[in-house]
């Protein structure tokens, strides 16, 4: 027998070392690659989105005269509602004429497109304060209004002098006056509360869409989907993991619940367009229905998972409880549910945040369309969850189908949005798991 | 096979088969067991002792595929008759794994699951006297009387095990069923667990499954042999290891077989 040398590594050696070193560097490339993507896609979603919070306001004093805007002289609110968004607009554009003469700034623009450098939405605002407070009238209000859209742009980088020269909905001279009106601090950037709170807003004015609708009608299909699929869910998981007898039939609907997880979202679309608004006649674009589609969707996720952590409970938790005498459901829910809570609550939280996300089901059942309503909770005709109401992806979806590159920017800001709230929820996932996980 | 009937039996197996889907793992066993006494079920590994301890306290339920037939008296009342509650059941006959296996939970939590869900107690210092008396019954009281509220999981393997021990205890049962409970512990905690177990003798019927024939011998008054699926011989501990009737069980403590 040779005798061999541990300080030479052999060949059979060196070939295993460098296969070692290959994968190392395979998996190393795979992590470059995935982070690389993520890097890509956040920047270019912050990059647009970012600026959707923030928004254009002009501050500007509108005489309110009384003999335009209350014909009945007493503040009769049947009368002052005949006044349209039309006629207040004329009082804003000598509110805006005023503003530019009163900061002392030179400009061959007409006074009517010194009118128009307010947002269309700016007349609503004014009609609706003055509606609800019929005492101004006669007198002098200052209000926030909302630039529009293209001199908004400007102010956040996306319209340039060139670009407005040919575009017949702005021109350079009206940018020119708005930078002059923001030297003079009539004009300012704010931090944008409107897009988190304010409802959608039609094609012509993407600089007073917001989510608030959205998220209120996710917020209300989240508690659809949390109130019944984790119950639900629960309750078929330990019933099929602890008590359910092992034959032909537990094994045909494991197998199904597994594939029910990997069913196309749409499809779950569809059933629920059958089955809760054709058959069940509920409302349609309600959230309920949203939710319940969801329910169905989240329902294996929230199964699998639990029967996964069920399953990683020892069976000598169960054996000692049943040793000394507990019934089954005693060492149920006495020792192996409250193991197997972390696993379970980190798996309901996941499928919410999955339910969160989807779009593709919500547009079968109605959601997509445009509301401008805040959905009430509960109403005697709808009932409860019955309003129509949209959700953040499905908004985000709508908005990146509109013309106005106004509100690109929007899609990106609410894309943003629902990533903090994604973000926020696995947040809770970890903080619950780390809490609750208990060692044995 | 010698006869081994006994006066006022605690336990009386008559003709018990076990099966395993279709697999026999019990051939009809018959087997009388004194109170107050400890006896040691022996054998190779798959002979089919700790599934017969576990027709005792009908811990072999949870197994789908498990069928039991013949007939099993405690008492002189059939423990598999369809009347027969298998929690209160076990809550007469305590079990002691081979692993220790003690609730994520606190060393008093530990020991008081058994009382709380049967309604042992009525109120907390009632309580506490079942947690204390079971405790120093199980020889923990005085390592664990300052760390009650601390994990039972915190605790040596030793000490877990006679952790179980004392859980076992606490619902007051009248068997205690140990399946090879030394098994997992070094040779110091497995002398004190011995130690225990001669004196739980005073108050319980002990059956106790074990590899080592040492232990049994140590233990045990009354010895069981099982071979295949059988009970090959059953007599006084001092006789089955001095002067077997069997040649199966001389093989066998003598080391040619298991």
């Amino acid at each position: 027998m040779t005798h061999k040398s541990l300080l030479t590594t052999d060949a059979r050696t060196k070939r295993r070392n460098a296969s070692e070193a290959r994968f190392k560097a395979y998996g190393l490339g795979a992590i470059v690659v995935a982070m690389l993507a993520l890097a890509v896609l956040l920047t270019s979603v912050i990059g647009t989105g970012a600026s959707a919070f923030k928004q254009t306001y002009a501050t500007v004093s509108i005489p309110l005269p009384e003999a335009k805007l209350d014909k009945s002289g007493v503040r009769d609110l049947d009368v002052m509602k005949k006044v349209t968004t039309i006629g207040y607009a004329s009082i804003l554009q000598a509110g805006m004429v005023a503003a530019v003469e009163g900061a002392g700034l030179q400009t061959d623009m007409k006074a009517k497109d010194i009118g128009k450098m307010l947002s269309k939405e700016a007349s609503a605002t004014v009609r609706n304060y003055v509606l609800a407070n019929p005492e101004v009238v006669g007198t002098e209000v200052t209000f926030d209004l909302l630039i529009n859209g293209r001199i908004d742009g400007y102010f956040k980088g996306r319209v340039t002098m060139e670009s407005a020269a040919l575009d017949s909905n702005t021109s350079p001279e009206e940018l020119k006056l708005a930078q002059q009106l923001a030297d003079a601090g009539i004009v300012q950037t704010k931090f944008n509360w409107a897009f988190l709170t304010a409802p959608d807003a039609s094609d012509q004015r993407p600089e007073a869409a917001g989510l608030g609708v959205a998220i209120l009608g996710s917020l209300y299909m989240m508690i659809v989907v949390l109130v019944l699929a984790l119950p639900i869910g629960v309750a078929a998981s330990i019933y099929l993991e602890e008590f359910a007898p092992k034959n032909r039939w537990t094994d045909v609907i494991e197998v199904n619940i597994s594939n029910l997880a990997a069913v196309p979202s749409i499809v779950y679309g569809i059933l629920g367009l059958a089955i809760f608004i054709n058959f069940m006649e509920l409302n349609q674009s309600s959230p309920l229905v949203g939710g319940l589609v969801l329910t169905l969707m989240t329902l294996p996720t929230i199964i699998i998972s639990t029967r996964a952590s069920l399953k990683s409970i020892p069976p000598s938790i169960r054996d000692a409880a049943l040793g000394v005498g507990a019934s089954k459901m005693q060492s149920v829910f006495h020792h192996v549910l409250p193991l197997a809570a972390p696993g379970i609550l980190t798996g309901t939280i996941i499928g919410l945040a999955q339910a969160l996300g989807e779009t593709a089901p919500l547009l079968l059942i109605g959601m997509v369309a445009f509301v401008r309503e805040y959905p009430a909770a509960y109403t005697p005709d709808a009932g409860l969850f019955g309003e129509a109401s949209t959700a953040l992806p499905v908004q985000v979806f709508n908005w990146t189908q509109r013309a106005d590159p106004g509100f690109v920017e929007r899609a990106s800001g609410a894309i943003i949005t629902l990533l903090i709230f994604l973000l926020i929820m696995n947040a809770i996932a970890i903080f619950l798991r780390r809490k609750f996980e208990r060692r044995w | 096979m010698k006869d081994t009937n006994m006066q006022n039996p605690k336990i009386s197996a008559k003709g018990v088969q076990v099966y395993y889907g279709d697999n026999q793992a019990i051939k009809d066993v018959n087997v009388e067991i004194a109170d107050k006494t400890v006896t040691a079920f022996i054998g190779p590994s798959g002979c089919g002792k700790s599934t017969f301890l576990r027709c005792l306290n009908r811990m072999n339920d949870t197994i789908d595929i498990c069928r039991v037939t013949g007939e099993i008296l405690i008492d002189g009342e059939d423990i598999y008759d369809a009347k027969v509650d298998p929690v209160q059941l076990r809550a007469k006959v305590g079990m002691v794994f081979q692993k220790p296996n003690p609730f994520p939970k606190s060393i008093y939590d530990n020991v008081a699951y058994g009382p709380k869900i049967h309604g042992l107690a009525r109120n907390k210092a009632e309580l506490d006297e079942i947690v204390e008396k079971s405790l120093r019954k199980a020889a923990l009281w005085n390592e664990a009387k300052d760390r009650l509220d601390k994990p039972g999981t915190g605790l040596s393997g030793g000490q877990q095990q006679r952790l179980c021990i004392a859980r076992a205890i606490a619902t007051a049962p009248e068997i205690l069923l140990m399946d090879e409970p030394c098994s997992a512990l070094d040779p110091i905690a497995t002398a004190q667990v011995e130690e225990l177990i001669d004196e739980l003798r005073q108050s319980y019927s002990v059956v106790i499954v074990t590899h080592s024939m040492q232990q049994a011998a140590r233990v045990s008054q009354k010895t069981a042999f099982f071979h295949l699926g059988s009970l090959v011989e059953y007599d006084d501990t001092d006789k089955i290891f001095t002067n077997p009737q069997d040649p199966r069980t001389e093989s066998y403590i003598s080391g040619r077989i298991g």
